[in-house]
């Protein structure tokens, strides 16, 4: 049987920044034709991987390879990386700024022109190009450090929130975009904090926390274990005996409580909401209901949500 | 080997670009050490009426030209230095270094593009102040001995200053501390270099501290090879050369050795 080279394998790697923050013990498998989606707060570690795996940083344990070859310069041949932050020079246009990413991965003079016209014309910016990229908006910026990181048909993109800025049209596109390249055998990473972008989008979700990971698998395993609507209440003074008779009504799958918050989810909310109204209503401040999802799955694996804004 | 001179070419191509595009850098790199030659020039010559003997016909413009030669050196590198912090301030170089290629090629790019920039503005204030009717060079090797020679030293000059910038840079990590370096340790040397008053007539401790100097080197020897009446009072192209040769080689060395760590 033949096997599979991965696009990037990670056997605990391990690095950490001065001052504490880092990665450690980062086992990953990111085969061809798959997406991958680090999914974690801010902070969390998924740059660091995705830099580690550019070579742009060197791990300070564990082993990593790309393509079967530990990660630096030859390999970033075959890697795109699109970082959280704009790279565009302002001083360039933006045919330049094509121009001199090509020049930089090979591209042949032959092959330049049409390359950087097409993806040009296909992130919408070929009306821009001779512009300076002073003269961009952040989702034109988003779109031609897209462009750059498409430009030499890497076989492994490492994006860092690909929407970032984007509006929400121009992020179907970019998603659109992206899902034919994975169908043509190209491995994605993407580092995200959108729990419904990852679980639209991905073969295989890891939730990164605090640099390390504490689940891992396609968006369909990690929601597995929620019962099917979501609820999230609002309720400072929940202690331990609301919880224990909480667990205990019918149809109540576990209950996750990050005070002020309590996040639990139930087979029915409809007939949920007015029991719990009932028993507790005078002490219950907000109440968000909706069909169970990754964000669920992430408050209940790791006991808090993803995104304190998002509670609102 | 052929695909590194590829990208140092396109970052040459770039940073040309840029360099055209920022007009009131090109400009202030010039007309500044042009600026100072004319006024400082006129100002001391007719002002002062000096009488040293190194002055010979006590024209200081004179004296002045070679100094404000590298004056646009030092010009030149310090806004090709401040090029490298805005692009890493701007993400610019991150999205360089993740080409396939190692950070120092990168950074032996950037450094090439700065030489041949601040070499280029170089050129031109030495065109201009040997076209300069009010301006008399003295060319010791013959014209064209004596140019090629300035043009050796300019060439010197910008590699050991950037290659300088790039040690700084894996020192100090903001554009303002960079400013800050350039203003308490790079100026006060230049002034010590010679380009502003003949070291031979200086007293003996600032004698001392100029030859310390890395910049005394190839002030004198522009000095020498575009000014000098006469060889007296100079140090010559026997010292200045191979010093100012491995002062640059070293500067590029140390800053293309350290520099890929400061840009992790």
């Amino acid at each position: 049987m033949q096997t599979v080279t991965p696009a990037a394998q990670l056997r605990a790697a391990t690095f950490h920044w001065p001052g504490g923050r880092g990665v450690a013990q980062i086992d990953l498998d990111i085969e061809p034709g798959r997406w991958i989606t680090l999914l974690g707060p801010n902070g969390a570690g998924k740059s660091t991987i995705l830099r580690l795996i550019a070579g742009q940083l060197d791990a300070q344990q564990g082993r990593l390879r790309v393509f079967g070859e530990p990660p630096g310069p030859a390999a970033r041949r075959r890697i795109g990386v699109l970082f959280q932050e704009p790279t565009t020079d302002d001083l360039m246009t933006l045919r330049e700024t094509l121009d001199l990413h090509a020049r930089l991965f090979g591209l042949s003079r032959a092959e330049r022109s049409p390359r950087i016209a097409q993806l040009l014309d296909e992130l919408q910016l070929a009306e821009r190009a001779d512009d300076l990229c002073a003269t961009l908006s952040g989702g034109l910026r988003r779109r031609l450090d897209l462009a750059r990181a498409l430009l030499h048909r890497p076989t492994l993109l490492l994006l860092d929130e690909p929407t970032l800025a984007l509006d929400p049209s121009s992020a179907e596109a970019i998603w659109r975009r992206l899902r034919a390249l994975r169908d043509d055998g190209c491995a994605l990473l993407v580092g995200s904090n959108d729990t419904a972008e990852a679980e639209a989008n991905s073969d295989e979700v890891v939730f990164i926390d605090d640099g390390q990971i504490v689940a891992q698998g396609a968006p369909s395993q990690l929601t597995a274990a929620l019962r099917s609507d979501s609820v999230e209440l609002d309720w400072p003074a929940c202690g331990a005996p609301q919880l224990a008779e909480l667990q205990r009504l019918e149809g109540v799958g576990a209950v996750r409580s990050a005070p002020p918050t309590l996040h639990l989810t139930v087979d029915h909310a409809a007939s949920f909401a007015p029991t719990l109204f009932q028993r507790w209503g005078g002490e219950i401040r907000g109440i968000r209901i909706r069909e169970s999802s990754l964000r669920d799955a992430w408050f209940q694996i790791v006991g808090r949500p993803l995104h304190a804004e998002n509670q609102s | 080997m052929s695909a590194a001179l590829a990208a140092c070419a396109a970052l040459l191509l770039r940073d040309l670009r840029a360099v055209a595009r920022s007009r009131s850098q090109l400009y202030s790199s010039i007309l500044f050490p042009l600026m100072l030659l004319a006024l400082l020039g006129a100002g001391v010559s007719d002002g002062l009426r000096p009488a040293s003997p190194i002055l010979g016909d006590g024209d200081y413009t004179d004296f002045l030209a070679p100094g404000m030669i590298a004056m646009t050196a030092i010009f030149a590198s310090t806004f090709s230095s401040a090029g490298f912090y805005r692009d890493r301030e701007t993400g610019t170089l991150q999205a360089l270094l993740i080409s396939p290629h190692s950070a120092r090629t990168i950074l032996f790019g950037k450094a090439l593009a700065a030489v041949v920039i601040g070499s280029l503005q170089s050129f031109v204030v030495l065109i201009l102040a040997a076209a300069i009717p009010g301006i008399e060079l003295a060319w010791q090797f013959g014209w064209l001995g004596g140019a090629a020679t300035v043009v050796a030293a300019i060439i010197a000059l910008n590699v050991m200053l950037n290659g300088l910038a790039l040690l700084i840079a894996t020192r100090v990590r903001t554009m303002q501390g960079f400013h800050l370096i350039m203003n308490l340790a790079l100026f006060p040397l230049f002034f010590l270099s010679g380009a502003f008053f003949p070291l031979d007539s200086a007293p003996e401790w600032l004698r001392i501290i100029s030859y310390i100097n890395p910049l005394t080197y190839p002030v004198d020897l522009i000095q020498y090879a575009s000014w000098a009446p006469s060889p007296e009072g100079l140090l010559g192209p026997a010292i200045d050369a191979p010093l100012l040769a491995a002062l640059a080689i070293a500067a590029i060395w140390l800053g293309l050795r350290r520099a890929p760590a400061a840009v992790q």
